[in-house]
């Protein structure tokens, strides 16, 4: 789980260096901006490979009017995101 | 059995309290017989450089946290090779010695443990 | 399934909001938490002296009433805290200060608790950062 901005950061290359297949990332707070068009950081995710799975919090897209988001991205609210933290065995949140 | 912790260490040594809390999480489960590993990953491998002087900037070091760590039964140390040559510190002696481990090092150290503390 | 959380941010930051609003989702979604742990500048989460602007949330009041109405376990780290000048009316007498300004239903406590709840948890969710 991310919360950083991407472009003043390094937390989004050190966690996509550690993902490893059957992960998932969850974009929360201004880390959402990394799904912003025309970035390299929207580049990065779309190469993630196919068994990483992209999440990101619905509300930090919508104050953020972030359009135009990959077709591999799922949204989720709340309700969501505590579901995806009990099929995953663990929870990694970059503080 | 006891639920074992991975704690992540991102941050500079003098960066503020944030370095010595994390490892202050590291000797409370210690202190407790947990099994706890501590990885130092980005700007914490520069915890792990030789020779540095708190006294400098009328701060405690760390080193004295660091030496505790095996004293608390902390032994499972690691570091990420490319936050260390990113750094410089790809061929500099570290104390204490830790594992230093690749991409997919890393990746298989996390799944190894039930939970993780990054910070 | 049993979470334990944790805060690592202080209550005007994005994280603590977010922190909130998953410990509600839940227990909405008939989860439990096992305790609530506040450490680094979330021990602030706790300061019963927080003023919010008016027309700003005030999740600090937020998280208390959280705790208190949900019968939470609500811990604060009591070095952290005391490093950031949250102290509960034994703290205040030890080190000669002035006031205490710990909220009511917190407990100040030692990292142990939050290897504790850790323990009884699945699942330990952190929140901090932004």
């Amino acid at each position: 789980m991310l919360s950083h901005s991407p472009f003043s950061d390094g937390r989004l290359a050190s966690c996509l260096r550690l993902l490893a297949a059957g992960d998932a990332l969850l974009l929360t707070g201004d880390a959402v901006y990394a799904l912003a068009a025309d970035t390299v950081q929207r580049q990065a995710l779309e190469l993630m490979p196919d068994s990483v799975a992209l999440f990101a919090l619905e509300e930090d897209l919508q104050a953020r009017a972030l359009v135009s988001l990959p077709a591999r991205l799922t949204a989720v609210d709340y309700s969501g995101f505590v579901d995806l933290c009990t099929r995953y065995a663990r929870v990694n949140s970059w503080l | 059995m006891a639920r074992s912790m991975l704690i992540v260490s991102r941050q500079s040594p003098w960066s503020g309290p944030g370095a010595r809390e994390a490892l202050d999480i590291a000797l409370a489960g210690g202190a407790y017989d947990l099994p706890i590993g501590l990885l130092f990953l980005d700007d914490g491998v520069l915890q792990l450089a030789p020779g540095q002087h708190g006294a400098t900037l009328q701060q405690k070091d760390l080193t004295a946290n660091l030496k505790a760590l095996s004293l608390f039964g902390v032994d499972k140390l690691y570091a990420c090779a490319r936050s260390l040559a990113d750094r410089g510190l790809a061929n500099t002696a570290l104390a204490p010695a830790v594992e230093i481990l690749d991409a997919q090092g890393l990746a298989e150290l996390i799944n190894r443990y039930d939970q993780v503390i990054t910070l | 399934m049993k979470f334990a959380i944790a805060l690592f941010s202080a209550p005007h930051s994005p994280a603590s909001r977010r922190a909130l609003r998953f410990a509600e989702a839940a227990l909405a979604g008939g989860h439990e938490i096992v305790r609530l742990f506040f450490y680094q500048d979330g021990v602030h989460s706790a300061s019963a002296n927080i003023v919010a602007p008016q027309d700003e949330l005030d999740t600090a009041a937020e998280w208390s009433h959280f705790i208190a109405s949900a019968q939470l376990d609500g811990v604060v780290c009591i070095a952290a805290a005391l490093r950031r000048g949250v102290l509960d009316a034994r703290e205040a007498e030890r080190h000669g200060r002035p006031a205490a300004n710990l909220a009511q239903g917190w407990e100040l406590s030692g990292l142990g608790q939050l290897h504790e709840a850790a323990q009884q948890a699945d699942r330990l969710i952190c929140f901090g950062g932004h």
